[in-house]
């Protein structure tokens, strides 16, 4: 090819690829929905005989809408594509649209009435990536976003942020629901929610805002959710919390019990197997009860994020006037006893390599998991009665550290779970009443001495 | 109506007004050698070039161009570098929300983005590819020797132009390759708060030199702007008068370097060179659109210095030295080694005194000096392909086609062989040295020693045939013994002791006694220190790979590992 001719070639490529970045940049998502949402407005302005104001929605130019919110210096540009939401394009916030992203806004005059959109954006509910201007990144479904909108019920969880004693708060009923499970279940026995509950594991007071790169993707890859696996682009901080309460955590995080790729052996997780299934075929957390907690624990940001003037308190539930037996079973489920000693204290749940009373390993076994997974913490209602009341309040108050519990395989991991002190967080008038409950449920020795 | 002007005349109104003829001086273009010839002189941009050069150099195949590609990317560097800091803010709160602009917001920000990210690659390797050519061709004799020094400066400020503008979008990616970059700054010598000596004059975490370079201990406000003004105006400032020099000086050295042949061709720079020069710029230009609109610059979360990426990898050109640390500690691996490259590259033009080989490609006139430079720029690549795509989380070894999400176990563990408290014990003692250090500095100094004179010193040449034969059954005859002691040694692990055995033997001795044993001693010993340093790290590696030797000698006192 001569020099003459590969000049021109290349002065026209270089034209056309120009002309070609300049027409990708130009054919973007949003301004096909804002000229989509134009045409709609107008034809039913034109329905309403309103022929003026019909040709000028029509011959809109597109642009790009957003709300700055300045408190959480935030940019929201949801409205560039959710037209019938900007109160700019559509002053009555109302429209006859069903689909997104034309509808308006549900139950709009509540909602902006005590939240103005135009003050606080959507993200701040909603989640998702305010800056975008494309479906996939607005919506927060792209690899550097850790935050995708939260779909469905899981939005419950974004009111429990601000608001505090939410629960009776409507429509945030879900997330009322999964807050009261996770007490009744003992969650906060092993998890704190901001410095209160126990210490046995991680406070979820960030979980909400957990960075994925804390979650090592080998745990992550084995979370299944309605009996599938996830793909990666699901791996999101609701899937990894959901995760603990739909799939043996035990399974989720094996870790390295057997030493094999660490210098010591690191037990699994301690967490009980919510899917297990009692005689009965019921399991103590349904698959409903597990998306109300997630949708109740998305609500956990670190407050720093949040200006102290959006937070709104509801009414404190005052404790109850007890005594006696009756307040030590109200002691019992504030501190989430039954986290570990299972609920009224019926059954002890497993923990890893703890060995329960009569329980022997096999010499065979101990090269391998082995009955170690069947370890388990003391079934209260079998054990109290050896105690005295005095015996009682001194072993709680005191604990038992995780040294101290009798190892089933001796070479095997140090159990997960242990007794924490509970002398400071428990006050001496509780203590007291929670022995005499205690005392209460154990089972008659018939036998025995 | 008056009579419409034609074409013609219309073209000669202009051209003779006064307007025209005083920006455009030069009479009328009769495209006479005079004209070209003017035409270069008179323009200040153009008269970087000569007025005429030879053919040959001209032909593609001889330079392919590459020192105009990458001026050319330069060029194409600054133009989107300066439309990009119209829109970016360099600080912690804004930068990473600027770049979330330029890629939802901003008209053609994308494009911009793309273009600067695939360009400021694509230079690193046409500066390095560049170089390898200049080599290769003998281009660095003399007269040209200060101007390669000034090539190697420049191929130097491109990598840190591009380290430092890897920070800038503040996303994981940025701040964790800045970190594990500078990190290895933390362990210069007597400079470093954790390099060897460090401690005994006084540098710590707040006044050594990585804090000079980040501006705090940590990454954070500070190590951005001072990234961002180096990046934006310090270094290019710098690089641009480099560029004037080096460009000066080919027009000064003839321009080329192609040997002169008896009544050679000479045709003028307009147009032959600047029509080249033009197409080159323009297909650079055409592949830089059409790899920026096919492939987006990668962007990750926001950076958190509380959230360590596993594993966080430095940026692609510096990997090398970073899998370097898998075998040395980070003041070898981080400072010592690039600065033996950087003052080893500059040294080659007055080292090699081979009058041989000056502006052609000629391996077998140049076999040394070829080979030498060869097996570094190789071991510089290998090093970068093995840390690129052969590493995964913790570092450990990933095959490509192995899942990250695969839990391996740890490599096996190491010892020492000289240090404090030495056990007397060989390859049994983890974390342990085996002898003292007072057997081990006399003994590893001493062979350091031989290796760098033995070459010269033997002056009958060596059979070659023999001399490999009888290393490579030396070699594979201890590799057996080691297998069959009760150590019970693998063969893969004999295998690397052969492999690397080997190497070292043939280019730290074989090849520089039967090469350079002739030439005076300053030149020698500087060529077979560089030479040694390069097999050096091959015998390391055979240390480590063979012997799960950790350190050959380690001085905690002194924070010094070999």
């Amino acid at each position: 090819m001569s020099y003459r001719n590969l000049f021109y070639l290349l002065n026209f490529g270089l034209l056309a690829s120009f002309g070609v970045s300049y027409v990708l940049d130009f054919k973007t998502e949003w301004r096909g929905y804002q000229n989509q949402y134009f045409a709609m407005a107008a034809d039913s302005l034109e329905k309403d005989g309103k022929h003026a104001e019909a040709e000028k929605m029509r011959h809109q130019w597109p642009e790009i809408k957003q709300i700055i919110n300045k408190d959480l210096d935030r940019i929201d540009r949801c409205t560039t594509c959710h037209v019938g939401m900007d109160e700019y394009s559509n002053p009555t916030m109302k429209n006859d649209f069903t689909k997104n992203p034309f509808k308006a806004h549900p139950n709009v005059a509540e909602i902006n009435g005590k939240h103005p959109f135009q003050k606080y954006g959507c993200t701040v509910c909603h989640q998702g990536q305010g800056m975008a201007t494309t479906v996939a990144g607005a919506h927060g479904r792209v690899r550097n976003w850790e935050q995708p909108l939260l779909e469905g019920q899981m939005i419950q969880g974004a009111c429990a942020r601000c608001h505090d004693n939410f629960e009776h708060l409507k429509g945030a009923e879900v997330a009322a629901k999964g807050k009261h499970l996770f007490y009744e279940h003992g969650c906060q026995g092993c998890h704190s929610v901001r410095g209160v509950g126990g210490v046995i594991s991680v406070d979820l007071k960030d979980i909400a805002d957990k960075p994925l790169e804390r979650i090592a993707g080998y745990n992550f890859s084995r979370v299944k959710y309605k009996g599938n696996l996830l793909s990666q682009d699901d791996w999101t901080r609701a899937h990894w919390i959901m995760g603990h309460l739909e799939n043996d955590p035990m399974q989720v995080t094996p870790n390295d019990p057997m030493a094999k790729f660490n210098a010591e052996p690191i037990a699994p997780s301690g967490m009980p197997n919510w899917t297990e299934e009692d005689a009965t075929g019921k399991r103590e957390i349904t698959e409903e009860d597990a998306e109300a907690i997630t949708t109740w624990l998305m609500s956990m940001s670190p407050e720093t994020k949040i200006p102290r003037e959006y937070y709104v308190s509801g009414p404190a539930a005052s404790e109850p006037k007890l005594a006696g037996a009756a307040h030590g079973k109200f002691v019992f489920e504030k501190y989430g006893c039954a986290g570990c000693h299972g609920l009224h204290g019926s059954k002890g749940r497993r923990n890893f390599n703890a060995k329960g009373a009569g329980q022997e390993m096999e010499t065979a076994k101990q090269d391998e998991w082995g009955d170690m997974d069947k370890g388990r913490e003391p079934t209260l209602v079998d054990v109290v009665g050896t105690y005295t009341h005095e015996e009682l309040v001194k072993k709680i108050s005191n604990g038992v550290k995780s040294v101290d519990i009798v190892k089933f395989n001796p070479s095997g991991p140090t159990p997960p779970l242990y007794m924490p002190t509970w002398k400071d967080k428990i006050s001496p008038a509780e203590l007291d009443d929670l022995a005499a409950y205690l005392m209460s449920i154990a089972k008659k020795q018939d036998v025995g001495f | 109506m008056p009579k419409l002007p034609t074409l013609e005349e219309l073209k000669k109104e202009v051209i003779d007004s006064q307007i025209w003829r005083s920006v455009f001086r030069g009479g009328v273009w009769k495209d006479t050698p005079r004209d070209r010839s003017a035409h270069i002189i008179g323009n200040v941009w153009l008269h970087l070039h000569p007025v005429r050069v030879r053919k040959r150099a001209l032909e593609w195949t001889y330079t392919w161009g590459l020192g105009g590609i990458s001026f050319a990317l330069f060029m194409i560097l600054t133009v989107t570098g300066v439309l990009l800091m119209f829109y970016y803010r360099p600080t912690i709160d804004l930068a990473y929300r600027d770049i979330k602009d330029l890629e939802y917001a901003i008209t053609l920000g994308k494009l911009m983005r793309n273009m600067h990210r695939w360009a400021a690659q694509a230079m690193v390797v046409g500066v390095i590819a560049h170089m390898v050519s200049v080599f290769l061709r003998g281009a660095y004799k003399k007269p040209r020797e200060f101007n390669w020094s000034i090539g190697v400066l420049l191929l130097t400020l491109t990598l840190f132009l591009s380290f430092t503008g890897y920070l800038l979008p503040w996303d994981q990616l940025a701040i964790w390759a800045v970190t594990v970059g500078t990190n290895m700054a933390g362990a210069t010598p007597l400079l470093g708060n954790e390099g060897p000596m460090g401690n005994l004059v006084g540098a710590h975490i707040n006044n050594d030199v990585r804090f000079v370079l980040l501006g705090g201990t940590m990454v954070g406000e500070n190590t951005l702007l001072r990234f961002y003004v180096m990046h934006c105006v310090a270094v290019p400032l710098v690089v641009g008068i480099l560029l004037i020099l080096h460009f000066w000086r080919i027009r000064k050295d003839s321009f080329s370097a192609a040997p002169y042949e008896p009544n050679e061709d000479k045709v003028e720079v307009w147009p032959h060179l600047v029509k080249r020069e033009y197409i080159a710029a323009a297909a650079c230009l055409l592949v830089m659109f059409i790899w920026s609109i096919w492939m987006n610059a990668p962007l990750e979360v926001i950076a958190n210095p509380n959230v360590t990426p596993n594993p966080s990898k430095a940026p692609w050109y510096f990997v090398g030295l970073q899998e370097l640390l898998v075998y040395f500690d980070p003041w070898i691996a981080g400072v010592v080694m690039p600065g033996l490259i950087i003052v080893g590259l500059m040294a080659i033009p007055y080292i090699d005194t081979n009058p041989k080989g000056v502006g052609y490609y000629a391996w077998s006139e140049r076999k040394f000096a070829n080979t030498g430079f060869m097996l570094g720029v190789t071991m510089w690549f290998v090093l970068i392909a093995i840390g690129y795509w052969f590493r995964g989380p913790n570092f450990f070894w990933y095959w490509p086609w192995e899942s990250w999400l695969m839990i391996k176990a740890a490599p096996p563990l190491t010892w020492n062989v000289f240090g404090p408290n030495a056990t007397w014990r060989l390859w049994c003692t983890p974390n342990l040295s085996a002898f003292p250090l007072w057997l081990g500095i006399p003994l590893v100094g001493g062979a350091g020693l031989a290796s760098l004179v033995l070459p010269k010193l033997i002056q009958k040449e060596l059979d070659g045939i023999k001399a490999n034969l009888g290393v490579l059954g030396g070699l594979a005859l201890i590799a057996v013994i080691m297998k069959l002691s009760p150590l019970h040694v693998s063969l893969v692990k004999g295998a690397w002791l052969i492999v690397f055995g080997w190497m070292h033997f043939y280019f730290g001795f074989l090849l520089p006694q039967r090469h350079i044993r002739a030439l005076d001693w300053a030149r020698y010993l500087v060529t077979m220190a560089l030479v040694l340093s390069t097999t050096a790290v091959l015998l390391k590696m055979c240390a480590r790979l063979a012997f799960d030797i950790k350190y050959v000698i380690t001085i905690p006192a002194l924070s010094m590992n070999i």
